[in-house]
Formats: structure tokens, sequence, C-alpha cells
């Protein structure tokens, strides 16, 4: 079930990978300006796709505009390649394109992904494509996206640290476990998406390529392979992963994002990887 | 428009635009990376990269800006039959520019966009005749895992402009062409003086 690489045959109602081929210009061009300036949310004319916002329309576009004839996809939501909305995607693009598509994420030349990275480390020429919900790491901070956009202008990041020093005043500690603000090429402030702070290294001088698409919001932006991205934290309070005492209660894995299930009404817990090809792989290795 | 000059472009219009595009992606992800570009159709006066760029990325909401020496009848009659891209008069109004290697002494006028809209500047194609017989230059920034030594044939009058023109977030990015291989430097790259 895992490894099988399937190529289906392609829809011809649709154009290739279902956007017109105008939209996806406008797209690529977007695409260009977001690789030259790393972490910049370059607006776009996003276009309605044949699902609701919020279930990946952003991701699914630049997916579109990026997909060839010789491309593999694989689609996780939250780590797993079987749920729906991973599934229909999936499939969405295997009919309208025709192209291959994997749960194997060493096979994948684009993976669209909905909050996390795969637990594999990806390589070079690969391409990660991020569905986001909003883009602007600021947006809780300040409203208004004309002020927004003049502190990304003069590099005024002040504000965000003041965010992250309220929840050590708070707390103790940066609470903040998912969409951890990122400072990319000692430039731009960015929010990597709503991936868990677990994730964030592996975006610091990634060899993949990461694309990032909000379909509501209109905006993209990229981080090139081979780029600068830190974690915004404190000298005295500096950024840390989340880590369990438990391992994964399938594969014994320590060292992956684990997902905490409940089994029972008295609350039993049981951990499990959030990465289903990670996790799979693991367990066939073994068996051997 | 004379119907004689018109001649056939991409074999597969949405796949081969599809192929432009991945390569100028990768070429501007991967600065000083010599991207090739295979399947791309030829136009006099235009190298098959160069003339591959205009026809995967122009369209009528792109004012291209040519150099004297690309503004030929041929040139002018496929752009518009292929791309449809309105020709900008001034280098102000052109949100894509077509040059040639002697037009690189003056990239004035070109837009850089703003602190505000950074990606509103112009994108420069670049026809050069090779991209690795000049001398070699270190480039590091985003894309490139330390350095990366490039060679291309360019005048020391481009860095010059290159560098009165450097205000990160604002700048001129540039995708060379020669042949059937694509060059791209980004806004993002730093480029250090020669090396032994």
């Amino acid at each position: 079930m895992n490894d099988i690489t399937q190529i289906p045959t392609r829809d011809p109602a649709y154009n290739f990978a279902y956007l017109d081929e105008q939209t996806k210009r406008m797209i690529r061009r977007a695409l260009l300006k977001a690789v030259a300036i790393p972490g910049y949310q370059v607006p776009f004319g996003g276009r309605e796709m044949p699902l609701p916002y919020g279930w990946g329309t952003g991701g699914m576009q630049l997916t579109a505009a990026i997909l060839g004839a010789e491309d593999v996809l694989k689609v996780i939501d939250q780590g797993a390649d079987d749920t729906t909305n991973a599934v229909s995607i999936r499939r969405f693009f295997a009919r309208t394109a025709g192209i291959a598509t994997t749960e194997a994420t060493p096979d994948a030349t684009v993976i669209q992904t909905r909050h996390r990275i795969p637990e594999t480390p990806l390589q070079a020429g690969q391409i990660m494509v991020y569905q986001v919900p909003i883009p602007e790491p600021l947006r809780f901070i300040e409203p208004s996206e004309t002020e927004t956009r003049t502190m990304h202008a003069l590099n005024d990041y002040g504000v965000m640290h003041v965010k992250l020093y309220e929840d050590i005043a708070t707390f103790g500690h940066i609470a903040t476990a998912y969409a951890y603000p990122v400072m990319v090429d000692e430039r731009y402030v960015m929010d990597p998406s709503p991936i868990p702070k677990f994730d964030n290294p592996k975006l610091d001088m990634s060899p993949a390529l990461m694309l990032f698409g909000a379909g509501r919001e209109k905006r993209l932006y990229a981080v090139p392979p081979y780029t600068q991205v830190s974690s915004l934290d404190f000298e005295d309070h500096p950024f840390e992963v989340q880590k369990w005492q438990h391992c994964c209660a399938i594969c014994g894995s320590h060292e992956s994002f684990l997902d905490e299930l409940i089994l029972d009404d008295a609350g039993t817990q049981s951990f499990v990887c959030s990465d289903t090809w990670y996790c799979a792989q693991r367990v066939k290795e073994n068996n051997q | 428009m004379n119907a004689q000059l018109l001649q056939p472009a991409f074999v597969d219009p949405v796949l081969d635009a599809q192929r432009s595009f991945r390569a100028a992606l990768k070429a501007l992800a991967e600065p000083g990376l010599i991207q090739p570009l295979p399947a791309a159709p030829h136009l006099e006066g235009l190298a098959p990269a160069t003339y591959a760029l205009c026809l995967g990325l122009l369209d009528a909401d792109t004012p291209l800006w040519l150099a004297p020496s690309f503004d030929t009848p041929l040139i002018r009659a496929n752009l518009a039959f292929h791309c449809g891209c309105p020709l900008a008069a001034r280098r102000e109004d052109a949100v894509f520019a077509l040059l040639g290697e002697h037009d690189l002494h003056d990239l004035s006028g070109f837009d850089h966009g703003n602190d505000r809209y950074p990606d509103q500047s112009c994108t420069l194609l670049v026809q050069l005749s090779d991209l690795d017989s000049g001398r070699g230059l270190n480039w590091s920034g985003p894309g490139i895992q330390a350095q990366r030594q490039v060679s291309l044939p360019l005048p020391q009058a481009f860095w010059l402009e290159r560098q009165r023109r450097e205000a990160f977030p604002r700048g001129l990015d540039v995708l060379f062409g020669a042949g059937h291989y694509l060059l791209g430097l980004p806004r993002s790259t730093r480029v250090a003086e020669e090396c032994a």
C-alpha cells in the first residue's frame, strides 16, 4: 500500500493541472519574485478552486503552476498520506494532470503539505509546497495590512519579540508551539505555516526549495534551498523543540514528532508518529 | 504585422512553458548554477533559452522593453503573436526587459520595486554568447550552500550598475540565457570580488 507509484490517466476535460495557462503564468511570475526575495510575501491573483478555502487552495494553486508531466507528487496532511485532505488533493492532480503520485518521501519531486515537514530528510531538487492559512506573522499583533507591510519594509520587528517576551512573562517560557516565527536570511520575519516548531530546524539550510501559498489571503512566499532560517528567540531563552517522554507505539521511534491518541473514556494515552510513511518504513525495516 | 514573419513556437505550449518556467525557477533558486533547457524553439536573433523564457513568462499583463538590438520586425511579430505582450516605450513601464551583452553598461530607468512592494521590480532577460568565459567571481547568499564560483562574460560596468542599485529588498533580478542554457542572478545574491 505504501510505496506503490501509480500513473493514472489524465482527464482531458481539464487543462493540464486544472488551472488555465494565463493564471499559471501569473503565479509563476510571482513565484520567481518570491524566490528572489526570500521570505517576502508576494501578492497574487488567487483563483477560486473547486474546494473551500482552508482546504489547501493556496498550496494547490502553486502545485498546479509548477507541476510538469515528469513530476511525482506526494501530499500529506499533518504528516499523514491517508487522510481526507491528502487523498483528495492527490487524486485531484492525478486526474487533472495525469501525473504519478507516491507516498514515499524520497521518490517525490513535489510534496504538498499541510502543517508538517516529513521526518525523512529532504533532498536537493525536491520542492515542498506548504498550505498556509494566515501568511502574515504579525497579523495577530497588528490587524492592518498597511501597517504590517510598512513594518516589513522598515525591518521593524520589535513587536514580534515583545509578543514572545510576553509569553515568557506569563508562562515562564515561549509558549508558541506551532507557526513559530522565523527570520529568513536575516531580513524577513516569516510565518513557516502552522508546522509544529519541532519542524522549524528542518527549514534551515534545507537542500529543498520551499514554496508557501495562502489561497484566501492571496499571498505566496518562498525559501530557496540552502537559506538561513532561524527561529526567533532570546539569549537567555533559546529556541527549543518539543520533546516526548514516550516513543511511537507502532514503530518505537524516539526521534519523530508524535501525535497523542486518547484510547478510552478513562483518558488512556498512546503516542504514534505523525509521519505515516516514516512510521510504516520503520515497521517494515524492523520486521526484516 | 506580416503573416510571413510568423514562425512556430513551442511544440507543446502547456508542457514546454512549464519546462521553461521550472528552469527559470531553479535558476533563481540556485543562483549561478547553469540550467539546461533542451527543447526550446529558435528564432533569428533570440537564443532558444531567451526565447523560451519569453514564451513561458510573458503575456498581455507584462509590458516588455526591447533593447534596440532585439527590436526587429521578426521578433516584434512573433512576440506579439505568441505572447501578446505590449512593448514598453519607456524602461520605467517595463515588467520584463530583453537585453544583450552590449546593453549592460546602463541599467538606469528599470523599476526596482519599492520597500513595501519589492516584487514589482523589472526582471531582466539578458542574452549572452556563453555563460562561462568570463573571470570568476564568488557568489554567496540564499540558494548557495557556501560559495559558488561563476564566470559570466560580463563587463565590469554591469557589476557597478548592479551594486549602485543594490538596496535589498529593492533590486533587479536577472536571468541570463545563452544557447540552450540559463543562469539566474536574483537580487539576494552577494557577489564578491574575483577569486584567484
